[in-house]
């Protein structure tokens, strides 16, 4: 599946190579152990910047030196792959991450591999766990600058992606990242890093979403004068005017964009470019990189008679916007949605609140297909909302200038020909009103790319967004760079937050004059922190905390926010949860050499497979298990330790104890012999160990003299 | 809306969609999960974010996706 790691085939060549003696030239033999030693520290994180230009030069020697046809050889292939791969093994040195898994200690977590933003996971959870918040928003703010944000409204692909979920439900990361914010923010550590000194040089963005904000996040830090033009009063972009404060306060988004504002970003608020400024006007200011983070705030019509007849006939995006504004007027006392996405729900739960006495969703398909999230549906239901599934409209009606109702047919979906997909078909016959003040479309949104007019150049998909190359956000316009939802159409928070990253990136290789990247950058491991220790049965029995929501009638009249958060004690132990995928890479080495070389098959561990995940039960180590410690010997990563501490053999996974067995001592020399269990395996296999006697436990070594002392009596001292 | 959130797909080829870039190339035969389908006009032309295992989210085309399970 994977391709394979230059990194790990250049020592595997390398070892190959040495080993076979064919470098006969002495010097030719030490400059090649010197590269393997070099590129062996890449491997394992070790290296340093100046690794990557030793390898080179060291090649190059080699090649001048090299005589034999296996010295020339090795030598072309070196250079060839330094030629062609040099990118993955700065890759390697720059990030502690291998994305081929070949090389076992930069293996990536998946949690890790799935998020957008490329956050280190596992670390900050451990953190989290160990009551460190404030140093786990510092490590999640390298990757994302909107830590509270995100732990309120991310759509989480880290979770989905989170291997404890094969045991039973995924870490629950999104909310222990909103208490760490939080709790850091509460203790004044919630603190920007340092600037890197002045670059004298200026890059504009446009749109003050999260993509734009998180480009400026980072371009501000590396030393760019930054300035970001919002044609909204305020910053936040879809996040501010497109997620309800229900669901994310205003505070958190106004505290996080201050943080943005404290390193020197300057926002110019109700500017809307190509109306209020120009490109060139900015290209005269000195303006020398451009980020268009536009989003996707233009609202597609829904296409259907009636639609533009009356004014309380809106969009569910302008309703949201006005209201995120202060705007706390009732819309209508009976307001239909159309669509089944998050903006109908959202929008369908703002008017509960703004005081509509029935509010219904009208969806084509049925709940099953429903696209909106599980639990923003079920939370819709419980305040009031009522769906009318299988429901196509086909006109708005209207008396005196004012809607009535909207006009239906009822549907049932059907699979074309060639088509996995199931399609909604109207039956004939089946009309039907629902009874309506105000009628709001939610069927999607686009790109408004009116103020984009004078960038002729300026290259379009064929789905009205904004062509750009996904490894460096750059668009067909030289110095000219785009994220967020005008590039990808509407999506996630966390998706244009990766994206500004990779942008303010892109920007600070584009004014330096380097290269851009030909794949999207491999995420970053920010640190390796110790294993919190926890009994196995801990680790099975814990389960992922219920969210507490705010009660309901307030849930209907106020804009409180609905989910209250975790307590602490609950926080610190789905903390413990973790599996520390950042160190086990989940290969499975410790499961063969128990069950095929050792034949115990002690480890449950169904967890490993991504595809046919089986039962995983910790526990149950301790049933079979002898502590013989081959698991950890062949455990490429250290994820599997074992050690004798307090008596006790201890074996762990990850900090997780599968199994702790007394150590019997020598009676002899007092000298450590292993649990009794392994000691009854080596018996049963090699006859060898305490058969002096049944009751008395000698070491190999104390029985061996003792074996011989009989025979010893006659001997003289010094031949003993 | 041919893909939900959750489901398990298989990049099973490549396509001539504009959204496919050759960096792709290298992801056909990966599986994943979809973490954000087509939420909005369940249009069948869409890209849609997928978690792959151990190689990151992307935005593919549909045409080159598959169900794993349903």
């Amino acid at each position: 599946m994977s391709e394979k790691c230059p990194v790990s085939e250049t020592i595997a060549r390398l070892q190959e190579t040495i080993e076979s003696g064919e470098l006969k030239n002495p010097r030719c033999r030490r400059i090649a152990e010197e590269i393997l030693d070099l590129v062996e520290d890449i491997a394992w994180g070790g290296a340093s910047e100046e690794h990557l230009p030793t390898v080179r030069s060291l090649v190059q020697e080699f090649e001048e030196g090299a005589q034999s046809a296996a010295g020339i050889e090795l030598a072309a292939w070196l250079q060839m792959t330094l030629e062609e791969s040099g990118e993955v093994f700065a890759s390697h040195i720059t990030t502690h991450n291998c994305a081929t898994g070949d090389c076992d200690k930069l293996t990536p977590a998946p949690c890790q591999m799935a998020c957008p933003a490329g956050i280190d996971v596992p670390t900050y959870v451990t953190l989290i766990g160990m009551g460190k918040d404030a140093e786990a928003i510092e490590i999640i703010r390298r990757d994302n600058p909107f830590p509270w944000v995100c732990g309120l409204v991310c759509t989480r692909p880290c979770e989905f992606m989170c291997v404890r979920g094969r045991i039973d439900s995924p870490v629950s990361i999104k909310f222990l990242k909103a208490f760490a914010a939080e709790r850091a923010l509460s203790e004044h550590r919630y603190k920007n890093p340092p600037k890197a000194p002045d670059k004298g040089k200026k890059v504009c963005i446009i749109g003050a979403g999260p993509g734009g904000m998180s480009a400026a996040y980072y371009l501000a830090l590396k030393g760019y004068t930054v300035r970001v033009i919002e044609a909204l009063p305020v910053a936040g972009g879809m996040v501010m005017v497109g997620i309800p404060r229900y669901r994310l306060p205003r505070e958190v988004i106004d505290r996080e964009v201050a943080m943005i504002e404290d390193l020197g970003v300057e926002f110019v608020y109700n500017t809307r470019f190509g109306t209020d400024v120009t490109m060139d006007q900015l290209r005269e200011e000195g303006f020398e990189a451009f980020l268009f983070a536009i989003g996707a705030h233009k609202a597609f019509k829904m296409g259907i008679p009636g639609e533009k007849d009356y004014p309380q006939v809106i969009e569910a995006i302008d309703l949201l916007r006005r209201v995120a504004l202060g705007d706390r007027h009732v819309p209508g006392r009976r307001a239909v949605i159309i669509g089944g996405g998050n903006v109908a729900i959202d929008a369908a739960r703002t008017c509960l609140r703004l005081g509509c006495e029935e509010v219904t969703i009208a969806y084509r398909r049925t709940r099953r297909e429903m696209p909106a999230d599980v639990e923003e549906i079920e939370q819709a239901e419980e305040e009031g909302v009522r769906f009318s599934f299988l429901t196509i409209p086909i006109k708005v009606e209207g008396k005196d200038g004012r809607v009535t109702a909207l006009h239906c047919h009822r549907a049932e979906l059907v699979r074309r020909e060639g088509s996995s997909r199931m399609y909604p078909v109207p039956i004939m016959g089946s009309d039907f009103f629902i009874e309506a003040d105000v009628i709001i479309g939610a069927i999607g949104q686009r790109v408004d790319s009116e103020c984009m007019h004078e960038l002729e150049d300026l290259r379009w998909t064929r789905r009205n967004t904004i062509d750009v190359r996904m490894a460096s956000m750059e668009t067909s316009m030289e110095g000219v760079f785009a994220v967020g939802d005008a590039v990808t159409g509407p999506a996630t928070v966390i998706s244009a937050i990766g994206g500004g990253k990779r942008a303010a990136e892109a920007i600070d290789r584009y004014l330096e004059g380097i290269p851009q990247p030909k794949m999207p950058p491999v995420p970053v491991r920010r640190a390796r922190v110790p294993f919190i220790e926890v009994p196995a049965s801990t680790k099975m029995t814990l389960k992922r905390p219920e969210m507490p929501l705010l009660n309901l009638d307030r849930r209907r009249t106020t804009y409180q926010q609905v989910e209250l958060g975790y307590a602490e004690k609950d926080v610190r132990d789905e903390a413990i949860r973790c599996l520390r995928c950042d160190i086990c890479k989940r290969c499975g080495e410790c499961v063969k050499v128990c069950r095929d070389k050792m034949g115990i098959d002690a480890l449950q561990l169904g967890y490993l497979d991504f595809d046919h995940p089986v039962q995983t039960d910790f526990r149950l180590t301790e049933e079979r298990c002898i502590c013989c410690g081959a698991c950890a010997e062949n455990c490429p990563n250290g994820a599997m330790q074992i050690e004798d501490r307090d008596g006790e053999r201890i074996l762990s996974i990850c900090g997780t104890i599968l199994n702790r067995q007394k150590l019997v001592y020598c009676e002899e020399c007092g000298a450590v012999m292993g649990p009794a269990k392994y000691l009854d395996y080596i018996k049963k296999r090699f006859h060898t160990v305490g058969q002096i006697s049944a009751d008395h436990m000698v070491c190999e070594a104390c029985a061996r003299k003792r074996a011989a002392a009989p025979n010893l009596g006659g001997l003289p001292p010094s031949n003993i | 809306m041919a893909f939900r959130k959750g489901q398990r797909v298989e990049v099973f080829k490549k396509s001539d969609d504009e959204g496919w870039e050759s960096y792709m190339d290298e992801f056909i035969g990966c599986h994943g999960v979809i973490t954000d389908p087509d939420t909005a006009i369940n249009d069948p032309d869409a890209l849609v974010e997928v978690s792959l295992e151990d190689r990151g989210t992307h935005r593919f085309p549909q045409d080159c996706l598959r169900l794993l399970d349903s």
